[in-house]
């Protein structure tokens, strides 16, 4: 090796070094990708829990509309804007964000600005371990919008332990109650109840038919936490309504094809299939399953994750007929929960329709938090992660003017937020409504 | 200056170190690795955690693919068959910790060495293909397979009871700190001794012609076998430690990106090399948290790069390991060996 190289390879090695050595300093007064540009106006450190009521009394002298100016209020987000959920995971982000840079803009939580610290993960669990340390560590944050739920479920144990308020996207039914779980807290319905409705759905659907005796149904899932967790509680539903256990499926992480596992779906007889992973996936289904002429005869149903705009456009015509379950609605500029995301988007150039529904769904789940936020603030209580879960707590049907199934409801030993979903059905390239509020019987 | 280090007794040609420098640099790492956690907070120490488990597991899949020469892409499944057994026994027997983690190395090896039997008939790709089927096997076998979904809580995560020694709680980052570094300091003088024993010259006769090595008298079969059993046992100490550091296990963190993820590592370290090993786990644990902090200081100066940041950061990782490639095939190690050879020979170097 010449000399000049090692020289270069020396520069480099001295440079990743100062890299190493100069973070903490250097990332502790920069400004994080989401944050909103009017938040820091005192530097302080984070909240103490003596200062806080003094906070208090000046936010509620701060004027309710305009921009937010008190101490900012840290939350810690992970995004998936890379990873093998990056289709929806990248809308859900977007919500979040435009939500905390509208409430900013008026007036923050009682004069409070959200400061949104978000960073992507790609999906992966050791990332997330990483960017949840830093932030409980670093930043110092009041609570965690996440994600996915392996890194969730990974987390479990630290954010019990830490109380981090935690809200994930992922409805994975072992995240929902208090007893095992006490600080993480799901908006919709869990994935269990979601294929527990669908599944009677399908029963219904097929005496409707006029068939008799009882429908094959099959599991298309994500091989993941996230793909496997409802299928227990589905083939207890299926069981009782007289149906075999449903056949598992996994589905391959990025493919244009699923042939081999539709075929297998198709020999084993199933006449409905519910597909539990991202739209991306989904429609690469619905395409080969129109390929082997599959639908219409055979229903495909999907959960929450894959019904979407998305899951419509990219499958374009053999989408046709495709069910979804979801706890959220559409974008309509006629909900009254949707009217500030609407006008907010307009300000962006952009409008809701476009994002789509996890773009409301993303808005709707940190709206909650800050309704927690507010409570915990109104109550003149310093803010602390117990105060906020149990602020969350007290939340009862709270109406989110239509953009939920359900009006949202915590209780201390239930932190499922909704019970109820509702059925669409795509025709002719848009998403109909089949019925509204269904619970598990 | 020296012109050469010249050896007058067998037993200074067989030492680890030769020069006064070389103890010098150890006890420097030694005291830096004494005195780190008292000085960083707790983002740090999960960063170190994260490196000194990983460089455990790196150091073991090195034995193996660096140093016998067999490849293999099963290195998530054994790390999930170390958390998993140590996970159980601690959840289900009682079995202390430290007990579990130690036992968890044990049937680690064992199930290594049952997997690793393919390799007399199988070499190079052929084998890289049998140990990916021994991925999928253990993966289907933990998530699906009834009798040992019924220890392994199949898709479900598995609860771990918190480690405690005299009381004190053991995984807290600080005292976890303490775990992992004897840990890792034990499998570094495991590792770098077995090369100077019968076992690991035959490892490495194995390595470079498999037909001469058995010409000599290595037998082949028992060797390759053991190769698997050893690196195996590290492995599984890797994965226990993880259970035992983050009291939950779920499958999903031991699956083929992470094998593939370790054979990064042990190639941008230095293959056949047990520093290399522990180089390529930092390289490859600080690598995305050092971008996600640049990123993340990007996006609050430049306007307009916030979006655009996650993307940028995926390109530059694997645009600095394939630099790191290009520019040094032999790995962080032979940079490192590179940089002191150029000072210890300046300036006279030839």
């Amino acid at each position: 090796m010449s000399r000049k190289l090692v020289i270069v390879w020396t520069v480099i090695l001295a440079l990743v070094l100062v890299a190493c050595g100069g973070q903490p300093q250097a990332a502790a007064p920069a400004q994080p990708a989401a944050q909103p540009t009017q938040a820091p106006a005192k530097a302080t450190e984070a909240p103490k829990a003596t200062e806080a009521p003094k906070a208090t009394e000046a936010a509620k002298a701060a004027p309710a509309a305009g921009k937010a100016t008190g101490e900012p209020i840290k939350i810690g987000a992970l995004y998936d804007l890379t990873g093998a959920t990056a289709d929806v995971g990248t809308l859900y982000a977007k919500g979040l964000q435009a939500y905390v840079e509208w409430k900013n803009a008026n007036g923050g939580i009682n004069g409070r600005p959200i400061q949104l610290i978000g960073q992507d993960y790609g999906y992966k669990v050791p990332n997330a371990e990483q960017l949840y340390s830093q932030y409980t560590t670093q930043d110092k944050v009041l609570a965690i919008q996440g994600w996915g739920t392996a890194d969730t479920e990974a987390l479990r144990p630290k954010i019990a332990e830490d109380k981090i308020p935690f809200m994930s996207a992922s409805y994975s039914v072992n995240l929902a109650f208090p007893k095992e779980t006490p600080y993480n807290f799901l908006v919709g319905t869990t994935y269990s109840e979601q294929l527990q409705v669908g599944i009677q759905w399908a029963a219904e659907d097929w005496k409707k038919k006029g068939k008799t005796g009882a429908p094959k149904i099959a599991y298309l899932h994500s091989n993941s936490g996230f793909g496997l967790s409802p299928l227990d509680d589905g083939d207890k539903t299926a069981t009782a309504l007289g149906m075999e256990k449903g056949l598992r499926i996994p589905m391959p992480a990025a493919t244009a094809d699923m042939t081999a596992q539709l075929t297998q779906a198709q020999q084993y007889g199933a006449s409905y299939i519910f597909i539990q992973n991202t739209s991306g996936a989904a429609a690469t289904a619905m395409k080969t399953a129109k390929t082997l002429g599959m639908t219409p005869n055979v229903q495909i149903v999907c959960l929450n994750w894959c019904t979407d705009e998305l899951v419509l456009k990219l499958a374009a015509d053999a989408g046709e007929g495709l069910v979804g379950v979801t706890p959220y609605a559409f974008p309509d500029a006629s909900l009254p929960g949707m009217k500030d995301a609407f006008e907010f988007a307009k300000t962006k150039g952009t409008t809701v329709e476009a994002e789509g529904l996890h773009y409301t769904q993303g808005w709707w789940t940190m709206a909650i938090m800050a309704e927690g936020i507010k409570r915990v603030l109104d109550g003149g209580k310093p803010l602390t992660g117990e105060n906020l879960k149990a602020a969350l707590e007290t939340i009862k049907d709270l109406d989110t003017g239509g953009v939920t199934s359900a009006k949202i409801t915590f209780t201390p030993d239930d932190h499922r937020g909704q019970k109820t979903v509702d059925l669409y059905q795509a025709k002719g390239g848009k998403w109909t409504s089949l019925a509204k509020g269904v619970s598990v019987k | 200056m020296e012109s050469g280090i010249f050896h007058t007794t067998y037993q200074r040609d067989m030492a680890l170190r030769h020069t006064p420098a070389q103890w010098v640099r150890l006890a420097l790492v030694v005291a830096a690795a004494l005195a780190f956690p008292f000085a960083a907070n707790n983002y740090w120490l999960t960063l170190a955690n994260q490196i000194g488990i990983a460089a455990i597991g790196a150091i073991g899949l090195n034995i193996l693919v660096g140093f016998t020469g067999q490849i293999s892409l099963g290195q998530g499944a054994f790390l999930a068959v170390g958390a998993y057994s140590a996970g159980i026994l601690t959840k289900q027997l009682g079995i202390p910790w430290y007990a579990s983690t130690v036992l968890a190395c044990l049937i680690t090896a064992g199930v290594g060495a049952v997997f690793g039997m393919p390799a007399l008939r199988l070499k190079g790709l052929y084998l890289a293909i049998a140990t990916l089927a021994a991925q999928e096997i253990i993966e289907w076998g933990i998530l699906q397979w009834e009798p040992i979904t019924r220890l392994t809580g199949g898709v479900e995560a598995m609860n771990v009871p918190r480690p405690t020694l005299f009381g004190v709680r053991m995984n807290t980052d600080f005292n976890f700190y303490w775990v992992t570094l004897l840990c890792l300091a034990l499998t570094v003088i495991l590792a770098v001794n077995l090369f100077r024993t019968r076992t690991g010259r035959a490892f490495v006769a194995i390595r470079d012609q498999d037909i001469a090595a058995e010409v000599m008298g290595v037998d082949l079969f028992r060797y390759k076998v053991l190769a698997f059993a050893v690196s195996s046992a590290f492995v599984g100490l890797a994965g226990a430690l993880t259970a035992h550091y983050r009291t939950i296990i779920s499958w999903e963190r031991f699956t083929l990106e992470t094998s593939i993820l370790y054979l990064a590592m042990i190639i941008i370290g230095g293959l056949g090399s047990v520093s290399g090993s522990i180089y390529g786990a930092a390289f490859m644990t600080l690598l995305p948290a050092i971008l996600q902090n640049l990123g993340r200081s990007l996006g609050g100066t430049v306007p307009n790069i916030a979006q655009q940041i996650p993307f940028l950061q995926q390109g530059v990782f694997g645009l600095v390991i394939i630099l790191f490639l290009v520019f040094e095939p032999e790995g962080i190690a032979k940079m490192w060996r590179n940089v002191k050879d150029y000072f210890r020979l300046w300036p006279f170097s030839y």
